[in-house]
């Protein structure tokens, strides 16, 4: 196991650095620079100002200088400040942190118990009109744009139920109800999407391993449908699904990104969409780069939990 | 020299293949209620991008401020928006702006990570290593971050947006073209094609590339559905189509949005829109594979 991790941990290094400099070079490429592109859009800053401005900002030195630079920036956990707002971005990131990570926490809770219920509905009554309703929920939850969804959510409980979620974020430990009230539809419409995919996987593994022998065993011997499903069949499905569930990671912080502007949320995906608005290259480079670094962190956790639940994995 | 001229062109018979292809494909389309069903819905959105000039009923930029937000009525089918112009003909004109760009976008992700991966998968050894890494890398940013950051740097318009999609399909494709090379690759009739002194390029368009148009066609039919789901989601954020263009992400964005309690329809219908063409995209992704992946065909 030892072995599998220092493996994998190396292959996940140069993965972050090449994603470091990509993101590094694709912020640029931009025709000029970031500060003639913010500058130039305001109009009214002089040249002796933006050679100043260049200069503070370290955007005067050779690009290797200012890539070492950010590298050590982002790993002594100080990325410098935003352009816009002047805040140091890692006091803007202590505070979307929790707000995004609560969402995607609640989202993924909520994902999991819509999809593998209806996943294992859907396998045990194969070819019936609840498997079919099972997959067509699949599919769109696959296909349904979360920022409709999140409209309509908003719409439609407006209208009804004359009820808007309220507005100014308040963490859990202020007001837990006012918190959850905030956050408990966002979660929904980005579970429900996260639920698609993992009610696919559940379904066609579970599929898979009924057929199994040992299953055909459990039945033989007399036990309970509930058990043989449950206990027997479920347990050994499960396993790709937990590689299912690490993959969406991706799919869960792309989804915050709009999920988080139609709810008003004050999360990374928010503060990423508003530093792209306005331009602001050193929170989009410095958000981008930590959301690239979480996933390869989380996907090297799903693979050393895929190898200790399937020991086949790590001798492969 | 008669005989290895009769072996290269038994080897080259690629035509008999995609007519199988069709076939089974044709036959799980009549088989599956879904599979008919996404085809349709396909049919529909590329006769209507088409068609859209001679389907629309009014102009979709003709304003009519004395008839704004009225709902939807006889004359105005999906109802008209904050200035008075017609839904229903934005809504169809929105369907030329996915067309465009989920070909585009997927066309061009389609080649480049077809080349890639042909090349990676033939060639191997230190290349294909160091450019695996980088389709890592690239893949490490989740796709609608990774558009975002791209517009953001390119100025967001449809073009940038759609360069920004083929971007981030390109490392998915490539690897999974790769895939399929290294498979075809252990085939008896490459090796017979090396022996018999075929250069490498006519091996690879003539023997390998057949092998891999499956898996290719399969996952740019799903990509299609995703591309037209982040064009429309960069255009909802502003980065993508600007006003005044009918596209369906920026009429959820703009109107949809700001009147969704006084005028509902402005949201349901382009996000039905979009929802139908990407439902339609994805379930026949999944005919395709049903008709050409036998390991999947058996699960059904």
């Amino acid at each position: 196991m030892y072995k599998y991790v220092i493996r994998r941990l190396l292959f996940a290094l140069p993965v972050l650095l090449l994603s470091s400099l990509i993101v590094f070079g694709l912020m640029r490429v931009m025709p000029g620079d970031a500060l003639v592109a913010l500058m130039g859009e305001s109009g009214n800053v002089g040249q002796r100002e933006l050679a100043k401005l260049r200069k503070d900002l370290g955007l005067d030195r050779p690009y290797h200088e200012q890539y070492l630079i950010w590298v050590w920036q982002m790993v002594s956990l100080n990325p410098g400040d935003s352009i816009f707002t002047n805040e140091p971005i890692a006091v803007a990131l202590k505070k979307s942190i929790p707000v995004t990570l609560e969402l995607a926490t609640l989202a993924m809770v909520l994902g999991l118990v819509i999809a593998i219920p209806i996943g294992v509905l859907s396998a045990t009554r194969q070819d019936t009109p609840s498997d079919y309703v099972g997959r067509v929920v699949a599919v769109s939850g696959l296909s349904l744009p979360d920022f409709w969804l999140g409209t309509l959510v908003i719409t439609f409980a407006a209208i009804w139920f004359h009820w808007i979620p309220p507005i100014g974020y308040v963490t859990f430990w202020e007001s837990p109800w006012r918190n959850l009230q905030q956050f408990l539809l966002p979660a929904a419409v980005l579970g429900f999407r996260l639920s698609a995919a993992t009610m696919r996987m559940t379904r066609s593994t579970l599929l898979e391993v009924l057929r199994e022998d040992y299953v055909r065993t459990a039945w033989a011997k007399g036990l309970e449908g509930r058990i043989v499903v449950y206990k027997h069949a479920l347990k050994n499905a499960l396993i790709p699904v937990v590689t299912i569930v690490g993959g969406q990671m991706a799919t869960l912080l792309a989804g915050a990104v709009v999920v988080e502007t139609i709810f008003a949320l004050p999360g990374m995906g928010r503060l990423t969409v508003e530093a792209i608005l306005f331009r602001d290259y050193p929170v989009v480079q410095t958000n981008v780069m930590l959301v690239a670094a979480t996933l390869v962190t989380l996907n090297l956790l799903v693979d050393l939990t895929y190898a200790w639940l399937d020991p086949r994995i790590r001798y492969g | 020299m008669a005989i290895a001229t009769a072996r290269i062109s038994a080897l080259e018979e690629p035509p008999v293949r995609t007519v199988r292809r069709g076939a089974a494909l044709w036959a799980v389309i009549r088989r599956k209620p879904l599979g008919l069903t996404s085809a349709a819905v396909l049919v529909l959105f590329v006769l209507t991008a088409v068609f859209a000039d001679v389907l629309a009923p009014y102009d979709p930029l003709a304003t009519q401020p004395e008839i704004r937000l009225s709902p939807p009525s006889q004359s105005h089918l999906f109802g008209t928006d904050d200035i008075g112009r017609d839904v229903l003909s934005r809504v169809v004109h929105g369907s030329r702006i996915s067309l465009w760009v989920g070909l585009l976008a997927v066309g061009i992700g389609t080649v480049a990570g077809m080349i890639i991966g042909l090349l990676c998968g033939y060639c191997e050894g230190r290349l294909d290593l160091l450019v695996q890494r980088l389709m890592d890398a690239i893949q490490a940013i989740p796709g609608l971050i990774l558009a975002l950051a791209i517009v953001s740097v390119l100025k967001p318009s449809t073009t940038n947006a759609m360069l920004a999609i083929a971007i981030v399909i390109i490392p998915g494709n490539s690897r999974i073209v790769r895939g399929a090379v290294l498979s075809a690759k252990q085939n008896r009739y490459v090796e017979a094609a090396l022996a018999i002194g075929c250069r490498h390029p006519r091996i690879i368009t003539s023997h390998i590339l057949p092998n891999v148009t499956a898996p290719i066609l399969i996952i740019a039919s799903i990509w299609f559905g995703n591309a037209i789901l982040i064009e429309a989601t960069l255009s909802f954020l502003g980065l993508g189509t600007q006003p005044p263009t009918p596209s369906w992400g920026l009429m959820l964005s703009s109107t949809g949005r700001a009147f969704m309690e006084q005028a509902p329809w402005l949201a349901i219908f382009p996000g039905l829109a979009i929802s139908l063409a990407v439902l339609g995209f994805n379930l026949f992704g999944d005919t395709l594979r049903d008709a050409w992946d036998p390991k999947l065909r058996r699960q059904g």
